[in-house]
């Protein structure tokens, strides 16, 4: 077991502003609770949720920057407040977005920093600083000051940087945020290589077609709860139980007859388009039947998209946090 | 070592990178000259040493005090302070280091203030006993990486820390005598002003670079070592405390 969180909750105490000198404690905000969860060796495992839903702060408690209320979570089978020694060197962080970077200093430099701060013999660490350049390509650019890096090219300084002391444990927190769509795909490439090498990676995201192209399993995070934790897969599978079917073309009379069929739940059309959704098994083969009987032939079987998992799990809450 | 070498490294090229870290090496001329004007106008010559000690000690003292304070500000404005606390090297080995490096540095104002003596107001400065200024000048510097780390722990506990420390520079010369003899301070004061270890170091430099044989050298090294290693413990444990504290309120990475 790579990550193993049993009822971790975490609580923030946050102080209104002074008011005649004196600040008052909050009410206890409450980032996690209760969260169990277990990532396997090898996994990348997705943490999807919107702002404020707890992503990063429990990235943080297994990175060993935050401590929890309660509960305990094991990395690699160290616990993350008792044993942080032994965690540290088990594992790279990429906390994402433009900071965390030397700006006036070069890649190189400061991957060589992170190198010695992993305790990396410095002929072994410049190599695998010269390695990890040419891994996320940046080699050519490499003795440049950052602060002339693009925001891609910033993400993949952030990559390498948590690959530097070459951990089986990986926490990624947002990590194609601000890439444009070749960057990301390259970043999905790299991370996919690094499962391959038996790595575990933990990526938070709020993208769900790279949830849905690189992990294996996926948790639905909202206020702090975990809703749930399956295969993209499966996820679907939770939002309408049963596949549903799409056609083109139908008339009036077929779809309303459609309509009319035991276990169909909802009939919509737009234009030309018809969706029909159902909601007791084996009923799609029957509506396909019917459809094809009707002179049909524009018919096809899809499943729903992560993002209207998510989006039905978690509600419509928009930018609310 | 590793890690302490690789905080070494890092500073020398955040110094080369960014010469704003060596301001208060460019101010110690200016404090050289109003030092030596004074002694000069008062007719006071029997006090230059003070004058030629004063801008090193005090250069010293804020370069190491400024750098701790930026230390933990810079990294946490970057960014890098989370991920720093989250390596295997201690984050009091990444600070030891970075002040160390910058502490040397100050040593070039030992130079700036011989220029400034020789060059406008042809005093030439001689030092009488260069191995005990020399052994002062690297115990003063280890110790002054004690004390800034005690300094670093509370800047990572509250950002309001640095207007502490900007205000608390010259009573602490004033108290340490590197401004005036010590023994200008009511006699309650002296004992208060010898547990900074400045009091000790700014007495032997001034011995130094007196004909007179300079005396109890190395019970006054102890001191000055003493003092320090009391910093560098305090400031570990200090450190260990307050880092404990702010995983456990979640404010590392606030600025």
């Amino acid at each position: 077991m790579a990550v193993d969180i049993d009822g971790l909750t975490r609580l923030f105490h946050t102080k209104n502003p002074p008011a005649f000198g004196r600040s008052s404690l909050r009410p206890e905000v409450v980032a996690l609770d209760a969260v169990s969860l277990q990532v396997d060796q090898g996994e990348i495992h997705g943490l999807l949720g919107p702002n404020g839903a707890g992503k990063t702060t429990l990235v943080k408690i297994l990175a060993t920057i935050l401590l929890p209320t309660s509960g305990t979570a094991r990395v690699m089978g160290h616990d993350v407040v008792s044993d942080t020694a032994a965690v540290r060197p088990l594992i790279g962080i990429v906390l994402g977005g433009e900071r965390g970077l030397y700006n006036r200093l070069t890649a190189r430099q400061n991957l060589r920093y992170w190198a010695a701060l992993y305790k990396l013999e410095p002929k072994a660490g410049w190599a695998r600083v010269d390695e990890l350049l040419r891994r996320v390509g940046l080699e050519g650019r490499a003795d440049e000051r950052v602060q002339s890096y693009s925001r891609g090219m910033r993400q993949r300084l952030h990559l390498a940087r948590g690959l530097v002391n070459d951990p089986p444990v990986l926490f990624l927190d947002e990590p194609s945020t601000g890439m444009d769509p070749v960057a990301a795909r390259e970043l999905r490439v790299i991370v996919t290589e690094l499962a391959a090498e038996g790595r575990t990676v933990f990526l938070t995201t709020h993208d769900m077609a790279e949830a849905e192209a690189l992990c294996n399993r996926v948790t639905l995070i909202d206020h702090g709860r975990l809703l749930a934790t399956e295969t993209p897969r499966q996820l679907s599978t939770m939002l309408s139980r049963f596949e549903r079917i799409e056609c083109e073309g139908a008339a009036d009379g077929v779809i309303k007859a459609v309509g009319a069929l035991r276990g169909v739940s909802t009939v919509t059309s737009k234009g030309v388009s018809t969706r029909i959704e159902v909601d007791t098994e084996g009923v799609v083969a029957e509506v396909m039947r019917h459809l094809v009987s009707s002179g049909v032939t524009s018919v096809r079987v899809t499943r729903p998209s992560l993002e209207e998992v998510y989006l039905s799990l978690i509600g419509e809450r928009g930018m609310d946090v | 070592m590793r890690g302490l070498r690789g905080a070494i490294r890092l500073q020398l090229q955040i110094v080369r990178a960014d010469r704003g870290y060596l301001n208060e090496i460019l101010a110690n001329p200016f404090f050289a000259i109003i030092f030596l004007g004074v002694v000069r106008a008062s007719g006071r010559n029997d006090l230059t040493s003070f004058a030629i000690v004063a801008p090193v000690l005090m250069t010293l003292w804020a370069m190491g005090l400024e750098i701790s304070g930026n230390i933990v500000d810079s990294d946490r404005h970057l960014g890098i302070l989370e991920e720093v606390v989250a390596t295997p090297t201690p984050f009091g080995t990444v600070v030891c280091g970075r002040v160390l490096t910058v502490t040397m540095l100050s040593a070039v104002a030992v130079a700036e203030t011989w220029f400034v003596a020789r060059v406008g107001f042809g005093v030439d400065v001689t030092i009488e006993h260069p191995e005990v200024f020399v052994a002062t000048l690297l115990v003063t510097g280890l110790a002054m990486t004690g004390t800034a780390l005690v300094m670093a722990g509370a800047f990572v506990l509250a950002g309001g820390a640095r207007t502490f420390q900007n205000t608390m520079n010259y009573p602490i010369y004033l108290l340490a005598g590197v401004l005036v003899p010590i023994s200008f301070l009511p006699q309650w004061l002296r004992p208060v002003g010898r547990l900074i270890f400045l009091s000790w170091s700014a007495d032997l430099l001034r011995d130094s670079l007196r004909a007179a044989p300079a005396t109890d050298v190395w019970l006054r090294l102890g001191a000055i070592i003493l003092l320090g290693t009391i910093g560098f413990a305090i400031g570990l444990l200090v450190l260990t405390l307050i880092l404990r504290r702010v995983r456990e309120l979640g404010t590392i990475g606030h600025t």
